[in-house]
């Protein structure tokens, strides 16, 4: 435990109160596996994933009470089952993969409401999961964040080229499909806990509101990736901030989103006024006179 | 399903005799196409198909389908729509499942393949020399390329006379700009044999005839084939034709496959006469 004190302790250069620093720690280890996971899923047009997934919290808190399992845990492993089901009916289904995602998705959601709503004891975590919860990460499920940083850590340097190539490349170029099912569980993972931070109606947003804000700006594949951690950092944080002052008063995890997709407008709208300024000086570069 | 690429024995000379002398590899009606395999491939075939089928569902898309692809030389193969020119590059390939067999004459041969369609997503930010070093070492893409790969990628890029386009954005690219790209990134893998599909699809008339010679000038290091409906470019740089309509129709040297019978046989109605009046017109191919 003495590691993560001294995690929280660094973080007291930014906030005072314990719960702050837990808070913003936990927002920034997301922040890591969000952005990269986000650049992938936008760069691989899988956006209504993240959705999908992030629904089968229904079905894995439901199973969890049926069976007597331990929630998170259950939780969890159903998630990354449900995203490696995704892929598999995706590369094996003659289906459009929306449609594929579309009735993964509500399968999983029906599932999950109609057993839980047995249970009149699983409510609160039902609501908890619509709207996400940052300012209760207790210990555990703050190694799990450290936990999801690693892995995607690793995920990103062993294998976020292989994912990138097949954007651009024939289907042969992407020899094997073992990379798609780990990308499909893992996708799941990030989203999965992402889900208790911000909410399954927002963990969409999360992922790809950075990446988008990175694909708009960046010359190049490298850029892409560090905007896009740069705007998740930065969101995160500046959105913890801004919900906390006591005129704000807001819920952090859909403050951080809003804030993401503020940044994301104006980099578009910056964007766009570049672009306009650039015409016009070479027009005016290219008068006569 | 793909006992081509496991146990398969050495090819001896012995198979590209059975070719010169017809013999060996039967299209339907053997005689429909005795000139076309007169001339001989004059080269030991790289790649031996042999009654090969692929199916989807009930649907034969390629049935008992044999030929040779000689080595070190342009194999074009033509036919119209819906042939099964590119599900046969898919079989050549290893990614459809298939019966009969395709032998190579090297175990395992690295195999480089352009596609047909390049029409990926335009607005990904990646440049040329992200995309050329993707999958080559390990090296993330959030980190600086190293040097040396990228004067290595610039090196294969020159070889395509593409060296200019490193720094550029992908998406940013003409269609023959990125199809250079591709071969050049097919030709990394140091291929026994290149594979194209429909280079000139997508490709102004500049861009093909730049392919074109630029191909030429590799045909005797790599076996190359490339997949046309576009007869006058498989006339001008093929060296072994395959005729190709759901099954082979007629295979040889281009002056004995670009004759009004095979023709018409392959392709239908029009473009037999066409190519008659061609041959009666300027010199007749394959008359010498």
């Amino acid at each position: 435990m003495e590691y993560l004190q001294h995690l929280y302790d660094l973080m007291a250069v930014f906030y005072e109160a314990e719960f702050m620093r837990r808070a913003a720690l936990a927002l920034f280890l997301l922040s890591i596996a969000a952005s990269g996971t986000g650049v992938l899923v936008v760069s691989r047009r899988m956006a209504f994933f993240p959705d999908a997934a992030g629904h089968t919290i229904f079905g894995g808190l439901a199973l969890g009470l049926i069976l007597g399992l331990p929630i998170d845990i259950t939780v969890l492993c159903f998630g990354v089952l449900i995203g490696i089901l995704i892929i598999y009916v995706m590369r094996h289904s003659t289906l459009a993969s929306d449609t594929v995602i579309g009735l993964i998705f509500s399968g999983g959601v029906a599932f999950g409401l109609a057993l839980v709503s047995r249970y009149p004891e699983a409510q609160n975590k039902i609501t908890a999961y619509f709207l996400g919860d940052i300012m209760t990460v207790n210990d555990d499920e703050m190694k799990l964040l450290i936990i999801l940083a690693i892995v995607s850590i690793l995920f990103f340097v062993f294998l976020y080229n292989r994912l990138m190539l097949s954007c651009v490349a024939p289907a042969n170029y992407l020899k094997g499909a073992l990379t798609e099912y780990l990308f499909g569980g893992f996708l799941a993972f990030v989203v999965v806990i992402a889900v208790q931070v911000v909410g399954v109606l927002l963990v969409t947003a999360l992922l790809i509101a950075p990446a988008a804000a990175g694909r708009l700006l960046a010359p190049s594949g490298r850029w892409m990736f560090w905007i896009a951690l740069l705007v998740s950092v930065v969101s995160g944080q500046v959105g913890l901030s801004i919900a906390y002052q006591p005129v704000v008063n807001t819920t952090p995890g859909a403050t951080v989103v809003f804030i993401s997709i503020v940044i994301f407008a104006l980099c578009a709208l910056g964007k766009k006024a570049w672009t306009a300024l650039r015409k016009k000086e070479a027009i005016v570069n290219e008068s006569p006179g | 399903m793909e006992e081509g690429k496991t146990g398969m024995e050495p090819l001896g000379p012995k198979a590209g005799a059975g070719l010169a002398d017809g013999g060996g590899f039967p299209c339907h009606d053997p005689g429909e196409h005795k000139g076309g395999t007169g001339a001989g491939p004059g080269a030991p075939p790289f790649a031996e198909i042999r009654d090969l089928g692929v199916s989807y569902g009930r649907y034969d898309i390629l049935k008992g389908v044999s030929a040779v692809i000689p080595e070190r030389r342009q194999t074009v193969i033509i036919g119209p729509n819906g042939a099964g020119k590119s599900t046969l590059v898919l079989a050549l390939l290893g990614e459809v499942p298939h019966t009969g067999s395709i032998t190579f004459r090297k175990p395992k041969p690295v195999i480089g393949y352009v596609p047909q369609r390049l029409d990926f997503d335009r607005h990904l930010p990646l440049s040329v020399a992200e995309f050329m070093a993707l999958g080559r070492g390990f090296w993330p893409l959030w980190l600086r390329i190293p040097k040396k790969v990228n004067d290595r990628n610039r090196e294969y890029l020159e070889m395509v006379r593409a060296g200019n386009l490193l720094p550029r954005p992908l998406g940013s690219l003409s269609g023959g700009e990125t199809q250079r790209v591709f071969l050049a990134r097919a030709l990394m893998g140091n291929p026994d044999m290149l594979i194209l599909d429909e280079p000139a699809t997508g490709v102004d008339v500049y861009g093909e005839k730049l392919l074109c010679e630029i191909l030429d000038t590799f045909k005797r290091d790599f076996t190359i084939v490339m997949v046309s409906h576009d007869l006058a470019t498989a006339k001008a740089h093929g060296d072994w034709i395959i005729c190709l309509n759901r099954t082979v129709v007629a295979q040889g040297a281009p002056d004995a496959i670009f004759r009004t019978d095979v023709l018409s046989r392959a392709f239908g109605l029009h473009l037999g006469p066409l190519f008659e009046r061609e041959s009666q017109g300027a010199a007749a191919p394959g008359a010498a």
